[in-house]
């Protein structure tokens, strides 16, 4: 039962716009959110997962390519040892901020918008760090020894060395995504399990049932289901801030003027969220529509994560200009010459476009006409994710590109490898995001009965006190 | 197989080598074929082996074997390591042979008849280092490019072998018999239809052979090409004292000299030593000389100079003559007068002849006029009389007999055998000459003319365009595989000895001569019995005496007295005044390539590779000209022009150079090759020549009768473009403190305390580590005011450390491999720039940044404070790099080494593990020199002597800009260099502590041009 | 509703959950073990050489000091294998008729070389120098162990550079004087510690751990 959402909104601006459009029962709720899963396959999502099935193809090749000829294969050269592979690494974790971000700080603070979108947002995030964690090892020069960056006790009576921001990447990394899998997976729980009741075929309610842990729904299921989420939600909050925190250290420790930089860590997870949220709003404006969930994703949710991309971003505008700021008040000649170099060498379109991107479109959202209008906040959103790519672009490569020694300066062209890999990772990273509206509910839907809970308590005016819990009346879903 | 056994001495890389076994395989067979008919064949092995070569060519076989053994040996990882390797021991194992210690062989290389002594380091009959032989006067110790580069043609498997006749494969035994059925064909007329044209030479063995073909064939005549001919410096001393007589310049003791378009520090012969005499009072103070340049291209020299007036070649005269009528006038030389002639009014040389000759007349016996082989006789006639006007004969310049057997090695005598064939005189001609059909002047058409001949025999070790051209063809025997000798410039002889048996099926210059004279004996012989007599020595005396010149490297008490030179002023004024200089248009200068001489070592891939000294191009040559002239004729870098020259054009992409002469272009020689594909059997895979397609050939637009330059050149734009690979990104420092120089006015005021600030410690927050408690603390020092840049230390340090050549196209992405790369920054204007050089190799920074951004510690600190960098560790994430605020890291983005040949395999230095794909590599301070000095000083029980380790960029320097050695010890000089005024860090301010100095280059303008 | 799942299959779900932990752990465990038996360092594995020298003959029974046919181990990198004509030395005199040295005389006779099997075998990037050791006291036993009682030799220490550093770190204990070098049988008499010190300062050892030690 999709409403046509936009009749029911409140003219009155003062009025904001509802957490959730009609007042579902918990089977309409259920009905509504499993839909898309039951429902015959679309030929839109096949049109699209083809392509990106390509894309996937393209991924593999170059991955390929990369394995045989060695990264001789990309454009990297000295100066420009890191180009692309680190670029693509840094935007996609960057991207994968959000998930954690709204499911864990936004539940800590009891944010109730967070509760139709956190699940499309972590899932977002985990794909993204799949794609980010490709990197690391793609860009080795000698891959087949990636195992060297574990501390283990090998023969040799060496370990890695613990001062190398690389190695902890590769802790920070590979925790987050544990964390972050966790938790979507433990939200994932009571759906998958109304999944498997409501599963037609054996073999469907036999998967969904595996995974379902045999979740009853039982008070008990409750109790513990609470617990470990507000756990897991208090343990990914720092990680939200430290691992992007620490992977602007890979250039903050440096020597380089342009990398060397009190001021990343901060500026580089304003940046994160900034990206993140851009980049759920550019999948969630469409898989709302094609999964007719309008009446759950409101107007109310898109708007508040506009909101925080124009926060984040005059956050990530303040680093800009702290960054110039010291370049200049520093007086160091070759910190000021790499970010005159910036605006006003070979590669001065990037740092323009950047500027357009992160700087002035997302201005555009004070304007509440603008930031409510659906396909604006679209355009937008792209826009902000081009530009952040790009800041990492400048960050890395134009940084590179001219340093110390005039002599050793060089121009970095990316090579058709470099290309399908930054392709292919998109293309993954959309395939199986389509494939996860498929396979699980795109939004929770045992949250959402919860929010109407409490919703129809305030309309009572029983105020968010006093709510009756979904343990105490037994939802139909078991 | 010891050494390859217990030290697999070609580390080669750990992935994927099992490739390897097939290539040994696959080359043993060959191999055996080889030595059978080395050894095997009854009738050839006396007199082909004397028993003492039978020494070195046995240890050379034991040699290759080992590599073999070895190549199979390596099989990379202990992952996938086969069940046993082979151990191959001696059979008869030398008494010399220490397996897994290395033996250093004097012998000597030469260039156009000019030797330099050379020690080649060699591992058990593998030659992998070609150093300078202190011993010998045109060394010094010192090396140039092209005498280390031989060591890559020596291995190349591209190189010509075999014997055909007429399309016929002859073995070496039926090729003699059928040469001298040949010869004896020649009887009848007493050798009138029979030429040989060969290269220049000093050799007294090649000089015997000659005059007993002549003998033979008293009709017969010998020709000498060399495409660097210097007749015209022959023909200068003829007109300046009668005879030809050889200038020879003592740099040390002249404090002010005058360069005349003379290279003396880059492609001059004596270079080596000329660098090392002049930079010896290079020092500041009172004494530091002073060096004026007049030229057209911005040289070595010319970059070096304390003065650089830039003018087209027929200028030159001109200036001289200006200089000279200065010195007549203002200075009292009459004698000069008749050779004065002042310069037009508005020349903007004025100021500068009259300050020139008012220096040159203040150091009277302390000063010398060299002119460079490409000015004409008069040029160099007018320099012999200002040198004895201004007292220099005897004090700074001495004269001797020439030591080549033909003075005249130019166009002239090539120009009468050209008339002679095309009047179809000839019926046999004995080529050993390099390569003449593309190196001859275009106006002879030789390389047509060639084919007119029915017997054309050409003896080369590349199958370049002459081979193509004629039907004997005989692949030549490389210097380090044949017996011979050859003198210095100075008549110094040294005995060339061998280092290992004929890689090939291979003929040398005396063997192919002794088989047309019919005389079946080996060139050992001919060698030890022209010496016994030359030397009055028989027995055991000359046994001793013998191998005391083996060791030595040179023959003592061999150079030619000094002559006692008298101008001929008459004679000298004619000549100045009846030369004629072409002029009008645009001027063309043809020069010898700083990397592939003129066209030799094109197939070279070490000098291809080597980035110019000025234009910092790599694998290739452009057309040089200033920026004045390209804004003229509307051209910019990169644009492919159409030269046209005397109804002769060709087309070549331009490079503007700075410094530069106005109104003129540079034609660097030895480009646009069309070498044919070898055609080996055994290689595996067939090169491509890598001459092949890159440069153009200037040869095409010279012509025998304006030799050096000509004028009337027509350059119009074609529009089609040319990407060149340059090493270098930005040629300007940027306003950055890199490569600093004062003037010697400049430096005791103002430099000694600006350069304060560029040394000393640094505010820091961590302690840095105290080595001075060490027994050793390694560091280099680099003084700017001796480097010129002639980049002998780039092709050392590539010798030395198994650097890999990566290509063109890898230079165009900025993927070059040198650890050592020679910056070269211009500052001033462009018309007239200051230029300085400076090495950079990675500078040991005691806290250094590439070190802690390892997340493997694959780079780390030793004990004695190097940066040890270790490729086995590496997985290669580049970070080090980045970090790194030198840029001098060098990471394999592909396979470089890819598949070997097994003679390529045998250059590698065993010391020196051969680095795979993926990992970074830089320089290593030659640490595998450290560490065997380190172990023979401690199993003797004693500390490193100071000189004891030299790293191969010092150790070919000949300037001694570069300086190594132990910090902690006060008495070396290394540390007397850290501790000079004039030291300084680079990128000082960034508290990296770098263990290699640099020294401010001092200059020494002339107040009165400043 | 129908049951899914039988009350069982609770059991087999952990018991699945529990063998995948398991396996993920075990996978690098395994690994490094193996890495550290003979398997994964070639130990204890007699090679049978082209010739069968039996060095227990040689060393034992005919008293022949190592360095008389490893000539160069106390002032090269390599130790040296003999040459055949070293052999012949002898066994042109001795055994000369004896099929068992056919190959040596061949190999005498013919110039061709003999191909013996590598059984102590370094990584290529590993610089190790027989001289420095044998003049700092260490004996050929401590690397090659009781070479006297092998038939066939075999390689019993494992040569991991752990192994390598194991001794550069402590050298004392593996030290011996000069003249029991070659002394494949020597023990030490009375307080090893003690004496590994004495002949510390004896031999002036001063083992270094710096990577281009061995790796250049």
């Amino acid at each position: 039962m999709s409403t046509a959402p936009n009749q029911l909104l409140a003219d009155d601006p003062l009025e904001p716009y509802p957490l959730m459009v009609g007042r579902p029962d918990d089977r309409t709720v259920t009905e509504d959110v499993l839909r898309p899963i039951w429902r015959p396959t679309r030929k839109g999502w096949l049109m699209l997962v083809g392509l990106g099935s390509v894309g996937v193809a393209l991924f593999g090749l170059a991955v390929t390519v990369t394995f045989a000829v060695g990264i001789g294969a990309w454009g990297n050269n000295i100066p420009v040892a890191w180009a692309f592979d680190i670029t693509n690494f840094v935007w996609w974790i960057g991207i994968g901020h959000a998930g954690t971000l709204i499911s864990a700080i936004l539940l800590l603070f009891q944010q109730r918008w967070r509760t139709s979108i956190n699940r499309m947002a972590e899932a977002m995030t985990l794909f993204a760090v799949m794609m980010a964690g490709a990197y690391p090892l793609l860009h080795l020069g000698r891959p087949q020894f990636f195992y060297w960056l574990f501390p283990y006790p090998s023969t040799l009576g060496l370990w890695p060395q613990f001062k190398s921001p690389l190695l902890w990447d590769v802790f920070a990394v590979s925790t987050y995504f544990t964390v972050s899998f966790l938790f979507w997976y433990l939200g994932l729980i009571p759906d998958l399990a109304s999944l498997r009741d409501a599963s037609k075929h054996r073999w469907q309610r036999m998967v969904y049932g595996i995974f379902a842990l045999g979740w009853r729904g039982s008070a008990h299921h409750w109790r513990h289901y609470r617990i470990a989420y507000l756990l897991l939600a208090g343990l990914a909050t720092p990680l939200v801030l430290s691992v992007h925190t620490i992977v602007s250290f890979d250039f903050a420790v440096s020597v380089l003027p342009g990398w060397h930089t009190t001021i990343f860590p901060p500026y580089f997870v304003a940046g994160a969220i900034f990206s993140g949220f851009a980049m759920v709003l550019t999948l969630m404006i469409p898989a709302r529509r094609y999964l007719g969930l309008e009446h759950f994703v409101t107007m109310r949710h898109l708007e508040n994560m506009a909101k925080v991309i124009l926060a984040t971003g005059l956050m990530v505008d303040y680093g800009y200009v702290m960054e110039n700021f010291f370049a200049w008040y520093g007086g160091n000649p070759y910190e000021a010459f790499a970010f005159w170099n910036r605006s006003h060498g070979p590669y001065a379109w990037a740092f323009f476009t950047q500027m357009t991107c992160n700087v002035l479109v997302p201005q555009l959202l004070w304007f509440r006409k603008l930031r409510t209008s659906v396909a604006v906040l679209w355009v937008i959103s792209i826009l902000v994710n081009v530009g952040m790519w790009l800041e990492r672009f400048n960050i890395i490569v134009v940084s590179l590109h001219r340093d110390f020694m005039p002599t050793m300066w060089g121009i970095y062209t990316p090579t058709w490898v470099d290309w399908s890999l930054f392709i292919g990772t998109i293309a993954t990273f959309g395939t199986l995001f389509l494939l996860f509206l498929r396979a699980v509910p795109a939004v929770s839907a045992s949250e959402v009965k919860e929010l109407r809970r409490q919703l129809d308590a305030e309309a009572a005016g029983g105020g968010t006190h006093a709510v009756p819990h979904l343990s105490q009346t037994r939802p139909e879903a078991s | 197989m010891p050494s390859m056994s217990d030290r697999p001495s070609l580390p080669a890389p750990s992935d994927g080598d099992r490739s390897e076994r097939p290539d040994s395989r696959a080359a043993l067979p060959k191999l055996w074929r080889n030595l059978t008919e080395l050894a095997g064949a009854p009738s050839i092995s006396p007199e082909e082996i004397p028993p003492e070569v039978g020494e070195l060519v046995h240890l050379g076989r034991r040699g290759f074997l080992q590599v073999l053994g070895g190549s199979a040996a390596v099989m990379g990882l202990a992952a996938c390591r086969p069940p046993h390797e082979k151990l191959v021991p001696y059979v008869h194992q030398p008494v010399e042979v220490t397996p897994g210690t290395p033996q250093a062989y004097a012998t000597a290389v030469a260039i156009d008849g000019l030797a330099t002594g050379v020690l080649v380091t060699s591992y058990q009959g593998r030659p992998t280092k070609v150093e300078g032989n202190p011993a010998h006067p045109s060394s010094l110790g010192a090396i140039g490019t092209f005498e280390q580069a031989t060591l890559l043609d020596l291995y190349d498997p591209g190189r010509a072998r075999g014997r055909e006749v007429l399309g016929q494969p002859f073995a070496l035994r039926p090729f003699l018999v059928r040469a001298s059925e040949l010869a004896a064909s020649h009887d009848a007329d007493k050798g009138a239809r029979l030429r040989f044209l060969v290269g220049p030479s000093s050799s007294p063995l090649i000089g015997d052979l000659r005059r007993r073909l002549l003998e033979r064939f008293p009709r017969a005549r010998f020709r000498t090409w060399a495409p660097l001919s210097e007749d015209a410096r022959t023909e200068g001393s003829r007109v300046a004292f009668g005879q030809p007589l050889d200038p020879r310049l003592h740099l040390d003791k002249a404090s002010v000299v005058l360069a005349l378009d003379a290279d003396l520090f880059g492609t001059d012969p004596e270079a080596l030593r000329q660098s090392r005499e002049f930079t010896s009072r290079r020092n500041p103070g009172p004494d530091l000389n002073r060096l004026y340049v007049a030229e057209t291209t911005l040289t070595v020299t010319g970059g070096f100079a304390d003065h650089r007036f830039r003018m087209r070649p027929s200028e030159v005269l001109g200036f001289g003559q200006a200089i000279a009528a200065a010195l007549a006038e203002r200075h009292g030389l009459a004698q000069l007068r008749p050779l004065g002639h002042s310069l037009p009014a508005g020349s903007p040389h004025l100021r500068a002849a009259a300050a020139v000759a008012a220096d040159l007349a203040r150091s009277r016996g302390k000063c010398l006029v060299a002119v460079g082989p490409g000015q004409p006789p008069a040029v160099h006639a007018l320099g012999h009389a200002l040198n004895a006007a201004l007292g220099a004969d005897g004090a700074t310049i001495t004269y001797r007999q020439p030591v080549l057997h033909d003075t005249q090695t130019g166009p002239d005598g090539l120009r009468e055998l050209a008339a002679e064939i095309a009047a179809g005189q000839v019926d046999t001609l004995v080529c050993t000459a390099w390569n003449p059909a593309y190196s001859a002047p275009a106006d002879l058409d030789f390389g047509g003319l060639l084919r007119k001949v029915p017997h054309s025999i050409y003896l080369s070790t590349r199958q370049d365009e002459t081979w193509a051209r004629c039907n004997w063809k005989l692949g030549a025997t490389h210097p380090f595989e044949s017996w011979g000798d050859a003198r210095g410039r100075d008549g110094t002889a040294s005995i060339v000895q061998p280092l290992l048996a004929p890689l090939w099926e291979t003929t040398s210059e005396a063997e192919l001569l002794s088989a047309i004279l019919g005389e079946g004996r080996s060139t050992y012989d001919q060698v030890r019995d022209l010496w016994r007599s030359r030397a009055r020595l028989a027995g055991p005396a000359f046994e001793q005496a013998w191998s005391a010149w083996l060791a030595q490297g040179i023959v003592p008490a061999t150079a030619e007295p000094v002559v006692r030179a008298t101008p001929r002023w008459e004679a000298i004024a004619a000549a100045v005044g009846a030369v004629k200089l072409p002029t009008g248009g645009l001027e063309v200068r043809f020069a010898p390539d700083a990397k592939v001489l003129d066209g030799r070592f094109a197939e070279n891939a070490w000098m291809q590779e080597l980035p110019d000294p000025i234009t910092s191009l790599c694998w290739d040559n452009a057309a040089q000209v200033s920026p004045a002239t390209a804004g003229q004729l509307g051209i910019d870098n990169g644009a492919v022009v159409k030269l046209t020259c005397r109804d002769r054009s060709i087309e070549a992409p331009v490079w503007i150079v700075p410094g530069h002469a106005d109104g003129a272009v540079t034609l660097p020689l030895g480009y646009g090759r069309a070498t044919t594909v070898p055609q080996p059997v055994e290689l595996d895979n067939k090169p491509e020549p890598l001459a092949n397609g890159i440069g153009f050939d200037a040869y095409r637009l010279r012509r025998s009768t304006a030799f050096w330059f000509d004028a009337g050149l027509a350059v119009t734009a074609t529009g089609r473009r040319w990407t060149f690979a340059v090493q270098q990104g930005d040629f300007a420092q940027e306003g950055r403190p890199h490569a600093l120089s004062y003037t010697n006015g400049d430096w005791p005021k103002q430099g000694t305390h600006e350069v304060e600030e560029h040394r000393g410690p640094q505010p820091v927050i961590i302690e840095p580590v105290n080595y001075d408690k060490e027994a050793y603390k390694w560091g280099m020092a680099i003084d700017l005011s001796r480097c010129t840049g002639c980049s002998a230390c780039v092709i050392a340090c590539q010798e030395e450390n198994n650097i890999p050549v990566v290509g063109r196209e890898q230079v165009q992405r900025r993927r070059q491999m040198h650890w050592l790369r020679i910056d070269r920054y211009f500052s001033g204007t462009a018309e007239d720039p200051v230029t300085i050089s400076q090495p950079v190799a990675c500078v040991h920074c005691e806290s250094a940044p590439c070190e802690y951004v390892c997340p493997v510690n694959a780079t780390v600190h030793s004990d004695e404070g190097l940066n040890e960098m270790i490729y086995n560790r590496c997985v290669g994430t580049r970070y080090c790099s980045n970090n790194c605020p030198y840029k001098v890291r060098r990471f394999n983005f592909l396979d470089y080494r890819g598949e070997m040949e097994p003679t390529e395999k045998m250059l590698m230095n065993p010391d020196v593990t051969v680095r795979v794909r993926g990992v970074m590599e830089k320089c290593t301070y030659c640490v595998q020199r450290i560490e065997r000095s380190r172990i023979q000083a401690r199993v003797e029980g004693r500390p490193i002597r100071e000189g004891e380790v030299k790293s191969a960029c010092q150790q070919s320097c000949p300037t001694e800009a570069i300086a190594f050695g132990n910090l902690n010890d006060p008495t070396s000089r290394v540390a007397a260099l850290h501790r000079d005024e004039r030291r300084y860090d680079l990128l000082h301010d960034l508290g990296t502590r770098p263990r290699t100095a640099y020294l401010v280059r001092i200059t020494n303008p002339n107040p009165e041009l400043t | 509703m129908s049951a899914l799942f039988k009350p069982s299959s609770n059991i087999l779900f952990r018991t699945v959950l529990f063998i995948g932990v398991v396996v993920v752990l075990a996978i690098p465990v395994t690994l490094m073990t193996w890495a550290r038996t003979p398997f994964g360092t070639n130990q204890f594995d007699p090679v049978t050489q082209p010739v069968q020298f039996d060095h227990r003959h040689h060393v034992v029974d005919d008293g022949i000091d190592c360095r008389y046919c490893h000539t160069s181990v106390d002032r090269s990198a390599s130790a040296g294998i003999p040459p055949t004509e070293l052999c012949l030395n002898c066994h042109s005199q001795i055994w000369n008729k004896s099929a068992l040295l056919d190959v040596v005389r061949q190999s005498g006779a013919t110039g061709q070389p003999i191909e013996w099997l590598r059984v102590h075998r370094l990584p290529d990037f590993v610089y190790f120098n027989h001289a420095i050791h044998v003049n700092k006291g260490v004996g050929c036993a401590s690397c090659h162990g009781r070479v006297d009682q092998m038939a066939a030799v075999q390689q019993v220490a494992p040569l991991t550079m752990n192994w390598c550093l194991d001794c550069h770190r402590n050298p004392a204990p593996h030290l011996r004087p000069p003249d029991q070098i070659t002394n494949l049988a020597w023990r030490p008499e009375g307080d090893a510690a003690a004496i590994g010190q004495e002949l510390m300062k004896r031999y002036d050892v001063h083992s270094r751990t710096s990577c281009t030690t061995c790796h250049r």
